[in-house]
């Protein structure tokens, strides 16, 4: 197996490096017209001040269980506070009509919910990525860019 | 294919019958096998083709399997997943720029799945990540029994992404349901060896060849494995096995070559250099151990000896057509070029060697990924010789890119060049983080460490100085940086650590 590796090593060099981390993307339905939020759009929807979508459909936020770290970072981000602040945001019991939380085990279920929900929007870490749902860009970058908001360490 | 052993042909009968059952199983109406279909009309371009995968991914004879997958889309010019593979697996850019596009010009002439693959194989050149993780993870989900394919899947996570635990994930998954799915092995021990658990690799290798006694590739695996963790004379005993298994095994030639570069033994490292040269015929190859060969007189500090030699080199290339070898003879004359202004100046003919009009042959991604290699050389001269301000341009042009390209190694580059500007600042807790984000390269390690250092994070700096020094591969940039920090180290090995490390 040498020669692969000897090419990453001599021809593109720096390439392997250890784990940092994941950057986390937000993923809606592919048939979501939406491609591109900003982080303060985000916010407000993770604070269920937007409710709904310009066509009408009714979001629902999908996340992984709120004490998993990807979560807890998502939620620093995306909220600005500290993380129990952050945390009761998303339990408040007028976010049931407004827009719904749903706790998700895995990221394939993240996945499966937001696949099969037009108004879903989730987030999972980008390495999981599937055909199933659509990477949305936040501020103008998406995952791997410079700068990405959601870039975990 | 060169003749060599009664084994060998023993191997590659069965590998042909393998193969056969392959084409087989990809007919259209068994397109619900475990493997992905592979359709062409040629039942020539077929064979070559599975012979091109057990060839270059699963014996690892690069060169073998290259030809085979030229025969292929010889035998028919319109076999998408052939191109596809021929311009993922080659290693001349313009071959590689040439075969993807023809792979997409005949893409709807594949099934929807090979479509996929060849989405994903096109992506990974291109720096289109999000592109690549998504056909790699549908195609994972649709084939959990191609081995082959999951194995491709967990070499680019580990090798190509520094995704180390994920491809760590589904390498060990393939091995969970085949043991002996020998690739897998392999390719799992360098993931171990490069994600900071180097202990883990030895055993697998061990496992390897003695599975395969008579396959050279395990042998000159190990000799990477033990070269890596500077075990030397370990590393020269595997890949002489692997030259007595096949002396045809120019892997290893190579290997034994770098060793002794490594080891500070420079005229028998170029003797060796010169076997392997002769030993490949692919001319890009042939280039990268001529560049490897010119490095040995950098390595004993004859920098006039390595200029001419790589001036020699850089006019071969030139009349190849390689101009991204040409970027990147440009790019390791100035790293050891003394003289900053002198430095500045390869490295602009790096650039114009990359905005020649030829350049057009070559993949984006391919180009951007030296470009982005000569930028952050040039940001690191730059800050070096105090040139501050002609390091923020270059930091803005890399931020340029960086926002268009998302490969990874422009990725790092941008993060690095923006942490040397950082530094050139005083602003060293920002530089550090920045330079974190190439953990890898010897010039950031060797940055990161000066920065902890003038932040007062002693004890993190020494242990950055650590992980360079302890790198032991053939990069031009470990070949300037890992030197030095091994003598820093030495040199303050009875000073007590200070500082506290996070």
């Amino acid at each position: 197996m040498r020669n692969r590796w000897w090419i990453v090593c001599v021809l593109l060099l720096s390439v392997a490096s250890v784990a940092f981390g994941t950057d986390y993307a937000i993923v809606v339905n592919p048939a979501n017209p939406a491609r591109a939020l900003s982080l303060v759009e985000l916010g407000k929807i993770f604070k269920a001040k937007t409710t709904i979508w310009p066509d009408g459909k009714g979001i629902t936020l999908v996340l992984r269980e709120p004490n998993s770290p990807g979560t807890k970072f998502i939620l620093e981000k995306v909220l600005g506070g500290t993380f129990d602040e952050e945390k009761a945001v998303l339990s408040e019991p007028s976010r049931k009509t407004a827009v719904p939380v749903v706790f998700a085990e895995s990221d394939e279920e993240v996945m499966r919910i937001v696949g099969s929900n037009a108004g879903a929007i989730g987030v999972i870490d980008v390495y999981n990525i599937t055909g199933g749902v659509k990477v949305v860009k936040i501020d103008d970058k998406q995952p791997f860019d410079p700068g990405y908001i959601l870039k975990g360490r | 294919m060169k003749t060599r052993n009664y084994f060998f042909w023993m191997v590659i009968a069965i590998l042909m019958a393998s193969a056969v059952a392959r084409a087989q199983e990809s007919a259209p109406a068994a397109s619900a096998t475990d493997t992905i279909p592979v359709t062409t009309h040629s039942a020539v371009a077929q064979h070559a083709y599975e012979m091109g995968m057990v060839q270059r991914e699963d014996r690892l004879f690069v060169d073998e399997g290259l030809e085979f997958f030229r025969q292929a889309v010889k035998a028919d010019p319109q076999f998408a997943l052939g191109h596809a593979a021929l311009g993922y697996f080659t290693t001349d850019p313009k071959e590689a720029k040439q075969e993807s596009a023809l792979a997409v010009k005949f893409i709807d002439n594949a099934s929807p799945d090979e479509q996929l693959l060849i989405r994903w194989m096109n992506s990974t050149k291109n720096g289109e990540t999000v592109v690549a993780i998504s056909a790699m993870n549908d195609l994972l989900a649709k084939y959990p029994n191609d081995k082959r394919l999951g194995n491709l899947a967990g070499e680019w996570l580990c090798a190509y992404q520094g995704a180390n635990e994920r491809g760590e994930a589904v390498l060990s998954r393939l091995l969970k349901n085949d043991p002996r799915y020998y690739p897998a092995m392999n390719n799992l021990a360098y993931c171990y060896a490069l994600s900071g658990q180097p202990q883990l690799a030895p055993p697998l290798m061990e496992q390897y060849v003695a599975a395969l006694p008579n396959e050279p590739n395990p042998q000159d695996s190990y000799g990477e494995i033990m070269r890596m963790l500077g075990d030397y004379p370990a590393a020269l005993e595997h890949y002489q096995k692997a030259l007595q298994i096949d002396p045809h095994f120019n892997a290893s030639q190579v290997g034994v070559a770098s060793t002794y570069a490594l080891m500070g033994d420079e005229r028998k490292a170029r003797a060796q250099y010169l076997v392997a040269i002769k030993g490949t015929s692919e001319r890009s190859t042939q280039i990268g151990y001529r560049i490897l060969y010119a490095m040995t007189y950098y390595r004993e500090n004859k920098p006039r000896l390595a200029r001419e030699e790589f001036e020699k080199v850089d006019a071969e290339a030139h009349s190849a057509g390689l101009t991204v070898q040409e970027a990147e003879i440009h790019r390791a004359m100035a790293l050891f070029n003394p003289e900053a202004a002198s430095a500045l100046k390869d490295l602009d003919e790096a650039r114009e060697d990359l905005s020649d009009t030829r350049t057009s042959n070559l993949l984006p991604g391919d180009r951007d990924n030296e470009l982005a290699l000569i930028l952050q050389a040039r940001a690191f001269i730059a800050v070096n010789s105090g040139k501050t301000e002609a390091a923020q341009a270059t930091l803005k042009l890399l931020e340029n890119m960086a926002q268009t390209n998302r490969s990874t190694p422009v990725q790092e580059a941008y993060h690095s060049a923006n942490g040397a500007v950082l530094f050139a600042h005083g602003d060293y807790a920002n530089a550090i983080a920045e330079l974190q984000e190439d953990p890898q390269n010897p010039l950031s390690l060797q940055l990161r460490a000066e920065a902890q250092s003038k932040a007062g994070r002693s004890a993190d700096a020494r242990k950055t100085l650590e992980t360079l020094a302890s790198i032991s591969d053939e990069r031009m940039e470990t070949a300037f940086a890992a030197p030095t920090a091994r003598m820093a180290l030495k040199r303050d090995a009875t000073r007590p650590a200070q500082g506290g490390a996070n």
